[in-house]
């Protein structure tokens, strides 16, 4: 026998984990996972439910819904796609100029660190040149 | 466990400390210029966590019998919930979408615990899929070398982690209300299961016996165990009107199940079990009236004995599926999908149809007009 609430409680727990990552994340296919996490928590609800009452109802939903994610899918990456070709960016934060009416603008108060520097790569010598190279005195 | 004891917080304060653990764990990992701690954030994530399972294991118990079953499920949730934590904190989108890789793999080994094979061998298809487009999403789209403004800083970072743990903690704070753990929990508003362990073994013990008298040589063989059967029959589903308990049956020792379930009669499903149940005890006086009068009488009919206790074993069997998924998990859910679904089945294409013409329209690149 296979407790319902255990189940109940891992799809609350991804549902949760995905909204924070909805809400907070700005790359718009980070967003994109977190919203497909949070379908995820909603099929295992589903098939605990349809387990606990023995009825395949629960299973026909879920596939039901897999199909609906798969069509946003198709959907959110297709608008993706259009959003990066006018602001080459996937940051979502670009499209605030849509906001409400009356709204303050978010700004981004800290800089963003600098970025590293390229790590220093060896170079090879041009072919058939000397390599620049101090010759050990010689005692 | 030892720790939740020593403070002796009741559930709802349980709940709270690991939603308020957990959103201060994911506002230090959310990724922003300042203020960020991996190791802080990873230390309250895992507190979050124990005390979260611990409270899910003190109010629920275990999550299967046996023990397979609770290793296999505490390794998949936590993979889920680990990778999912990993998603959300993670700069890098490409490694991001290899962490929601294993949060799919993870929560299909869920599917399989919940007995749904099918679906999880679709969630595989359908998302591998999926990633590997994300993937060509991310590889085309991102190239930004250093942090960028969509990696490198979170919206709203201590809002929005509470906004999402207050919610988490809610839903979990909603099942504990609804479980047999929650004190009062006689107004539990979850139906209980129609059939019980206890009956379920007297229908397995009839099924065994009717096996055994069906495939029994002569009558010293075949009646006993017919007989046991009748008593274990009895047991669950009582005795129809006109009928005599069988020599040996002791007197009832708990309510049959139709005495058990007319009380609570309160949704078609269990309306359907008292049905199947009284038209099981009216199978098994027709079969033993027969057995009885004819068959086992003057002259004997063994053969025709045989097939009637063989045809009883497959209605038993039928009726102590009652409340279980069926085994056969395909043919089950193609037959729900197109016998009571069709309507369903049919908008569904006609969705991805629509979805798939809508994507083609929007990611189409547009001609710039003439000047």
């Amino acid at each position: 026998m296979i407790s319902l609430w255990h189940f109940l409680a891992v799809g609350a727990a991804l549902f949760g984990i995905g909204l924070v990552g909805f809400l907070t994340r700005r790359n718009l296919i980070t967003m994109f996972l977190c919203a497909e996490m949070m379908v995820q928590g909603v099929i295992l609800n589903l098939l605990a439910f349809g387990k606990y009452h023995g009825h395949v109802g629960g299973q026909v939903f879920a596939l039901f819904i897999v199909t609906v994610a798969a069509c946003e899918a198709a959907l959110a990456l297709a608008l993706f796609l259009t959003l990066y070709r006018r602001g080459k960016s996937l940051d979502s934060g670009d499209w605030q100029a849509v906001r409400e009416a009356g709204v303050p603008p978010v700004v981004d108060a800290e800089p963003l660190p600098p970025p590293e520097p390229e790590p220093a790569y060896p170079h090879l010598p041009p072919a058939g040149a000397k390599p620049a190279r101090e010759e050990p005195a010689r005692a | 466990m030892t720790l939740l004891a020593a403070v002796n917080l009741n559930a709802a304060g349980q709940i709270a400390a690991a939603a308020v653990l957990g959103a201060a764990g994911a506002y230090f990992l959310l990724p922003r210029p300042k203020g960020r701690s991996v190791a802080a954030g990873l230390f309250l994530s895992v507190a979050a966590a124990a005390v979260a399972a611990a409270f899910v294991v003190n109010t629920f118990g275990n999550p299967t019998a046996d023990a397979v079953g609770q290793v296999l499920f505490w390794l998949f949730a936590a993979g889920a919930v680990g990778f999912g934590v990993v998603l959300v904190a993670q700069r890098n989108p490409a490694r991001g979408a290899i962490a929601f890789a294993f949060v799919i793999l993870s929560t299909c080994g869920l599917f399989l615990l919940l007995a749904a094979p099918f679906l999880m061998a679709a969630t595989v298809i359908v998302y591998a899929g999926a990633i590997i487009v994300t993937f060509l999403f991310v590889l085309m789209l991102s190239h930004a070398r250093g942090p960028s403004d969509e990696n490198d800083r979170s919206r709203e970072p201590l809002l929005g982690s509470l906004a999402g743990f207050a919610f988490a903690g809610l839903v979990l704070f909603a099942l504990y209300l609804s479980s047999p753990a929650a004190e009062g929990s006689a107004a539990n508003p979850l139906p209980a299961l129609p059939l019980t362990v206890d009956d379920r073994r007297s229908l397995a013990a009839a099924a065994d016996a009717l096996a055994q008298a069906a495939a029994a040589e002569d009558r010293t063989g075949l009646e006993p165990n017919a007989q046991a059967a009748r008593r274990w029959l009895g047991e669950v589903v009582g005795y129809a009107p006109g009928e005599a308990p069988p020599p040996g049956a002791d007197a009832p020792t708990r309510p049959t199940l139709q005495q058990r379930l007319r009380p609570a009669e309160t949704d078609a499903r269990t309306w359907q079990v008292i049905e199947q149940a009284d038209k099981l005890r009216d199978r098994k006086k027709e079969v033993f009236d027969k057995l009885d009068n004819n068959l086992l009488g003057q002259r004997p009919d063994l053969d025709a004995a045989r097939a009637e206790l063989r045809a009883l074993r497959e209605d038993v069997v039928l009726f102590a599926g009652r409340g279980e998924l069926p085994a056969r998990n395909v043919s089950a859910v193609g037959f729900a999908l197109y016998s009571e679904h069709l309507v369903g089945v049919e908008m569904a294409g006609a969705l991805l149809l629509v979805a798939t013409v809508g994507a083609v329209a929007i990611a189409q690149r547009r001609r710039e007009a003439a000047p």
